[in-house]
């Protein structure tokens, strides 16, 4: 009977989340001055550097170029996106201006948590750091990203190389240079949700549920380095 | 990173005669060759004459320009203000109005865009604008040096720490002093970025302007 009670309970709840295991994107076997095995980085200059004892991923907007693709872009969006790399490398092609690397470890998320900790360490123009997500094999995507010269949080989307304004968080976030902080997006079903050091950001409801790749974020001369890019996969 | 406060202001209070004789740059080196490249007005075109002019002028500026033009030292701390208040003005307007064209290089040249650096370095509010418009305007557009400068005195007047240990106060005693400033170990790397001269010579260069 109680079990009864409880199935029914459950089939009423309009969406219930149960959490897998979380993957910690491991850093161990990659080659410090080389680009990452882990991810594939798009656009910009993506190369595991050091951190103290730790290996990170360093997004060098010293030599961002505006336009330039990172190399070998085709052979990276054949790996992702198979047969339909060319519509992918045309829809990227059209926003170089911000460097992605995308996580080449999982085919699709739609539900769950993604988390990652950044750390700024420079940038003239922009100092930009964010959780890439929904990724589509047309290069749509959207970000949730810390933008250090403004010192806010924002829900941005990418169309058919058009950026696009979503949400902003109210509150302003200074943060130093050179300190680590962490940065995490939930999704379930349409409700995104962010937090920057355990605090609230954005929260927002999607026109749609996501359902893509994942990766790392970063705008023009950006110089960030990441770390533990974590991510937990909710099912229905 | 406090150890590097430490040690770097150490270095400078040590800067000797024979020292001083080394904090000396060529126009090889990587920031100087980034200066002269974007204030080089002889390869680059601008669309509004008659406002360059006039910035020029307000400024007291003589193109062209010989770099390194932005040293990224300021021993006083505090940038003078210009006594130009009709350009003061007409920046602030343009500063206000949304669409505006702002006198960035295509408009004004590079030697037009350190005039409007110079003048509106004096007006915390009018500097704030301008740094944003300069952002906005891309690395083509806008020196990286002035805004890096920029960017750090209104960092201080904010009561936020200094990013590239461009402001350097004189203490009571006439020492120079490092504004508060954090991460200084990447801060090269940044100056780098921004076509300023390493720290060290920064420093090195503050403690000769003394």
């Amino acid at each position: 009977m109680t079990l009864r009670l409880f199935l029914v309970a459950l089939a009423c709840v309009p969406y219930v989340a149960a959490a897998q295991a979380s993957t910690n994107v491991s850093f161990a076997k990659e080659v410090v001055g080389r680009e990452p095995k882990s991810f594939a980085p798009m656009v910009g200059s993506w190369v595991m550097s050091s951190d103290a004892k730790d290996k990170v991923l360093f997004v060098d907007g010293r030599v961002w170029k505006r336009g330039q693709p990172a190399g070998g872009l085709a052979d990276k969006a054949r790996e992702l996106y198979g047969a339909r790399n060319e519509e992918f490398i045309e829809s990227i092609k059209a926003f170089a201006y911000f460097p992605i690397a995308v996580y080449k470890g999982l085919d699709t998320f739609e539900n769950g948590d993604i988390t990652v900790r950044f750390q700024m360490l420079g940038g003239t123009l922009d100092r930009c750091a964010g959780i890439l997500f929904n990724v589509k094999p047309n290069g749509d995507y959207l970000t949730v990203r810390y933008n250090g010269t403004e010192d806010n949080v924002v829900l941005w989307t990418f169309n058919k190389g058009v950026r696009k304004f979503v949400k902003r968080a109210p509150d302003a976030v200074p943060l130093e240079l050179g300190t680590w902080h962490t940065l995490k997006v939930s999704v379930h079903g349409t409700a995104l949700q962010s937090w920057l050091d355990g605090k609230p950001m954005v929260e927002y409801t999607l026109p749609e549920p996501v359902s893509g790749k994942i990766g790392v974020w970063s705008k023009t001369d950006s110089m960030i380095e990441f770390k533990d890019f974590t991510f937990t996969p909710a099912v229905k | 990173m406090r150890l590097f406060h430490v040690v770097a202001l150490s270095a400078l209070s040590a800067v000797s005669a024979p020292a001083q004789a080394q904090c000396t740059w060529t126009a090889k080196d990587a920031w100087v060759k980034r200066q002269a490249e974007f204030f080089d007005d002889s390869k680059h075109e601008w669309s509004n004459d008659s406002l360059r002019t006039a910035l020029l002028e307000a400024a007291g500026l003589s193109a062209p320009l010989a770099a390194p033009v932005q040293h990224g030292v300021f021993v006083e701390g505090r940038a003078p203000a210009i006594n130009a208040p009709a350009m003061l003005d007409r920046l602030k307007q343009l500063a206000s109005t949304r669409g505006s064209v702002w006198p960035t290089r295509s408009v004004v040249g590079g030697a037009g865009t350190h005039a409007v650096y110079l003048l509106v370095r004096g007006d915390t509010g009018l500097a704030r604008a301008a740094l944003h418009r300069m952002m906005e305007a891309g690395p083509s557009e806008s020196p990286a040096a002035d805004v890096a400068t920029l960017e750090d005195q209104l960092r201080l007047a904010w009561g936020r720490k200094q990013i590239y240990g461009t402001q350097k106060p004189s203490g009571a005693d006439g020492r120079v002093i490092l504004a508060p400033m954090e991460d200084s170990v990447h801060a090269d790397l940044r100056r780098e970025d921004a076509g300023l001269p390493p720290f060290r010579l920064g420093l090195c260069m503050a403690a000769k302007a003394r």
